[in-house]
């Protein structure tokens, strides 16, 4: 797990609304998504990501359904997906990211 | 706003949906783990198990993510409530013995606040049954600031014809009288009310009309309105009751209107039927003796009306001044409130602190077993705080598990509270409204408060010494360490003290009521009780009212039917009055003027109770002539009429003795005969037991009223007698009324019943105190003798005395006892003056008494210490030793 990078505080919200911009999706594969889009890089610690999702939940980002997961072989699952708040909140938390990482790196950069 | 209402209902949902909410996370993580599973033994070609495994470990602990889940809900408070709960229940199931004694002791405090409080609720809190309670007032004549009294019909219509501060006024006035509807007549309660004291209280009947202003009009049909009670016990029910007609008194009325049920009494006078009351025109400014109310117009305050009744009384006076000579009688409003209130808020202070003490008391004394239990505890919290539970959690379970052992004394408390208010009803203070004290919403949300604030105190010592750093340290040092620090044993010293310093004035209190009450009972009442019946006997009106001002039917029925009385066996004497000794409230008083010392024009002439007599009233009463001479046959009235006053009096108005053949003007009447003094007879009281015996007697020999009160003297038993007696009535009059036929002594002791039951009531409350400032000295001790077993047992093995060692533990205990006492001797000292008024013969700073009460306490302490202290000196010290160095 050496080659896998701690989250930083913060971003897991941002990330998960990333990964519901596409459509909705249930807990394992939003922690699947996020790996395959990070290429293995980000390990979303499981015991975050409900937690996480709840609280996105609650301040009305994301809404969850109940549907049926075909991977799942039919089994009921909870699909999360982006309210209109949450788009709004995701992109200008993405802009408010950008802003920052662009930052973070100028000062790496220089010597 | 919007978004925290979506919010709150999230959170509301959360609570009350836990179990599903629960369920759907779980069904959540085991989609995930099941998926993860599949695709680490796809990826890696594992067995389903190994996957399995793998996606839990991967996941990071199942119950740990839903601990975090539910943090993020909001509802982990909640879980941690429950867990306190199940906790504190547990810990208390495990101390039965603390638990029950606890629960019992704060029940006992509970249950007596709550009886307390109900009563109180009913009869100070409560509004009266009337709209806007706080407009109505009651008008009664005062000539000074202590001198007050009902007004007359002359007052009453005087008020109504020139008042301009009341929407309305009406006039009541209250009798019992023979009741029939078409049976037998029986003897109750009328109120002769006029049409305005419907419309002044705001009370409509609930079926039919009220009296209205037709009704009062002179000539007008008799009509009457009656209660709910009567309608169904009479009348068949409320709708069948309007159109029958009532006998009241001998005077057909026909019923228009039924009360509420809830209307027993109007204004605060009790009434069965409350016919139209007919008012003659009167006379003379007297007689006294009605109730007029009357509610303030919008706008008017009392003051405004007090004005308006100074300027009525001035030019009433100038109308009757020939019957009335006292100008400084003025009218006087009082809130109707207050009227019927009377002296209970006095007895109920007095009950309240009663309680209040009992309560401190059991605070105290819980607080104190709380304390040793804590001590042994220490250990196990210590832990708790080492294996990581923070500071308020630990906290929080203290206090959850002395709030829950004080909710359930509450719950028991209100159950004692309930058969406390029926205590309370039945031997209370005689006030209005008492009778609909019962155990309310209110007052059960009363029990629960005091019972969350005793919870808190309770447990609040612990907790204290927690934030202090206490914890922690208790896992190492054991519960000794801890349980016998000089803090918690100085607070647990504290708290007896404290016990004996509240119990003390309680029952100082209790103490001075009850040797009061004695002395009380020790007054002579002026006769001799055993032996003696009395009741009220009535004639019906119609055949025996007067014709033409004689009322020769009415005497020939007395006349014979004292013959009759006379010859039954076992009666001695038989003799008739208008009214009976300590008839107190319903005391006939008059004004006079002595002739001799005549009081200056225009000021209040002298009263005493005044009582109209057969002449062997006082051979059946058992009053003794002591000088003059008794009534004869010739002493009727006319033109020189005679009087018989009590020792009392005599020595009042002649101390020289010179009484016999003095003259006086009797009730103001300028053109009567003056009356003169015949005889002295010794005294009687006709008020209350320990007021001055004084009082005045005319003789009965014309003006018989068709109610009077029979005073029979008997050979034997006197309840044996009464049958005989009521046959004898009867057999002259068939349908006379007897009602309240009891033996003279039976009425002696009601008539001091008020201060029996306060003193009996504060006792209870007192024993109590004691009682539990008795279980908190031997509880303190007990636990100070099994702490200190090693020591003791090492004193005795050096060869201390057994003797000095219950001498050791006695002096501790009554070390405490006898602080306490001292502090609350001066507690007492100050609170005590507040009964003077209920005293009789008694100071408040009695030195027998208060010494008394303090040695009784020091008893009871020394007792209670005693127990204690022989099982500290029944120590083995071997045993003692071995167990102290093996533990």
């Amino acid at each position: 797990m050496a080659d896998r990078a701690d989250l930083l505080q913060g971003t897991l919200d941002l990330l998960i609304l990333k990964t519901l911009v596409l459509g909705p999706l249930h807990g394992w594969a939003i922690s699947k998504r996020l790996r395959q889009l990070s290429d293995d890089v980000l390990e979303v610690g499981q015991g975050s990501l409900y937690p996480a999702l709840y609280r996105l939940e609650d301040r009305g980002w994301i809404r969850a359904e109940w549907g049926t997961s075909p991977e799942a072989g039919g089994r009921r699952a909870k699909f999360y997906s982006l309210t209109a708040d949450g788009r709004k909140h995701y992109a200008a938390e993405r802009s408010q990211w950008r802003l920052f990482s662009t930052a973070v790196e100028r000062v790496l950069k220089a010597t | 706003m919007h978004q925290s209402i979506r919010r709150t209902l999230r959170r509301i949902r959360a609570l009350t949906h836990r179990n599903t909410l629960e369920q759907e996370l779980d069904e959540e993580v085991r989609l995930h783990v099941a998926l993860e599973a599949a695709e680490l033994a796809r990826l890696h070609n594992l067995s389903p198990d190994d996957a399995r495994r793998r996606a839990l470990v991967a996941f990071g602990g199942v119950e740990r993510y839903k601990e975090a889940h539910r943090d993020a809900r909001g509802v982990r408070w909640l879980d941690e409530l429950q867990q306190d709960i199940r906790y504190a229940a547990r810990a208390l199931g495990r101390s039965p013995t603390f638990t029950l004694s606890a629960i019992a002791i704060l029940a006992l405090g509970i249950g007596a606040c709550t009886a307390v409080f109900s009563v109180v609720d009913a009869v100070v809190i409560s509004h009266l049954p009337y709209p806007h309670d706080d407009r109505l007032i009651q008008i009664y004549e005062r000539n000074s600031p202590t001198n007050q009294w009902p007004l007359s019909v002359a007052d009453f219509q005087a008020i109504e014809q020139w008042q301009r501060t009341f929407t309305d006024v009406g006039l009541l006035r209250q009798a019992d009288v023979p009741v029939a509807t078409g049976g037998e007549p029986q003897r109750m309660s009328a109120g002769y009310a006029t049409s305005g004291l419907f419309r002044a209280l705001g009370v409509a009947p609930v079926v039919g009309r009220a009296l209205g202003p037709a009704d009062d009009a002179p000539g007008a049909p008799p009509v009457a309105v009656v209660t709910h009670r009567f309608a169904v016990d009479h009348l068949g029910g409320d709708y069948a009751a309007v159109g029958r007609s009532v006998d009241v008194d001998g005077v057909a009325y026909s019923v228009v209107g039924v009360l509420d049920q809830r209307y027993t009494d109007l204004g605060g006078r009790k009434g069965d039927v409350w016919p139209d009351a007919r008012l003659a025109p009167p006379q003379r400014r007297g007689p006294f003796g009605m109730v007029v109310i009357a509610r303030l117009k919008d706008g008017v305050t009392i003051d405004d009306a007090a004005r308006d009744l100074a300027r009525i009384s001035r030019r009433e006076f100038v109308v009757w001044q020939a019957s009335f000579q006292d100008h400084e009688a003025t009218l006087v409003p009082l809130s109707l409130r207050r009227v019927m209130l009377g002296d209970a808020p006095k007895t109920l202070i007095l009950f309240s602190a009663a309680v209040v003490l009992v309560m401190l008391i059991a605070i105290a004394n819980v607080a104190g077993l709380m304390l040793v239990r804590a001590a042994g505890r220490w250990r196990e919290v210590s832990l708790r705080a080492v294996l990581g539970a923070t500071r308020a959690r630990i906290a929080r379970l203290l206090v959850t598990e002395s709030v829950m052992v004080s909710l359930a004394g509450a719950a028991v408390g209100v159950a004692l509270g309930i058969l406390g208010v029926r205590v309370l009803v039945a031997v209370g203070p005689r006030v209005a409204r008492l009778a609909e004290a019962h155990v309310h919403v209110r007052a059960i949300l009363f029990a629960v408060a005091l019972a969350l604030v005793a919870g808190i105190i309770i447990g609040a010592y612990p907790v204290v010494h927690l934030a202090r750093g206490g914890a922690g340290g208790g896992v190492l040092g054991g519960e000794r360490s801890v349980g016998g620090t000089r803090r918690t044993q100085a607070l647990r010293a504290a708290f007896v003290v404290a016990e004996f310093a509240l119990a003390l004035p309680l029952l100082a209190a209790a103490a001075l009521l009850l040797n009061s009450f004695v002395r009380l009972q020790r007054v002579n009442p002026g006769f001799d009780p055993s032996h003696v019946i009395t009741m009220s006997v009535s004639l019906p009106s119609g055949r025996y009212s007067p014709i033409n001002g004689r009322d020769t039917a009415i005497a020939t029925y007395w006349t014979r039917a004292l013959n009759n009385v006379r010859t039954v066996p076992g009666v001695v004497a038989a003799g008739l009055a208008d009214q009976l000794p300590l008839s107190r409230d319903n005391l006939d008083e008059n004004n006079f003027d002595l002739l001799d010392r005549p009081v200056p024009a225009g000021t209040a002439q002298p009263v005493t109770p005044w009582t109209v007599v057969t002449s062997d009233y006082f051979t059946a009463l058992g009053v003794r002539l002591l000088s003059g001479r008794m009534f004869t046959p010739t002493d009727t009235g006319g033109q020189n009429p005679v009087l018989i006053v009590s020792q009392s009096w005599a020595h009042k108005y002649f101390p020289d003795g010179t009484a016999i053949g003095r003259k006086m003007v009797s009730g103001g009447c300028t053109s009567c005969p003056p009356v003169m003094i015949i005889g002295i007879v010794s005294d009687v009281t006709y008020t209350n037991l320990g007021d001055l015996p004084e009082g005045a007697y005319e003789p009965l020999t014309e003006g018989w009223g068709r109610t009077l009160a029979l005073v029979v003297r008997t050979r034997g038993d006197p309840a044996a007698a009464i049958p005989g007696v009521s046959a004898a009535l009867r057999s002259v009059e068939p349908s006379v009324t007897i009602a309240d036929a009891t033996p003279m002594a039976e009425r002696l002791s009601a008539s001091i019943a008020d201060p029996r039951h306060a003193a009996s009531l504060v006792a209870g409350f007192a024993l109590v105190a004691a009682l539990l400032a008795a279980i908190g000295i031997f509880g303190t001790l007990s636990y100070t003798v099994s702490m200190r077993r090693r020591e003791i047992g090492v004193r005795l093995a050096l060869g201390a005395k057994r003797q000095a060692v219950t001498g050791m533990i006695v002096r501790r205990g009554m070390a405490h006892a006898a602080l306490g006492a001292a502090l609350g001797l001066v507690a007492a000292l100050i609170a005590t003056r507040w009964l003077r008024s209920k005293l009789f013969e008694v100071s408040p700073a009695d030195p027998l008494t208060l010494g008394a009460v303090i040695v009784g306490l020091l008893i009871v302490a020394l007792a209670a210490s005693w127990a204690p202290a022989r099982r500290a000196a029944a120590i083995d010290p071997a045993e003692a030793i071995r167990a102290e160095a093996s533990g």
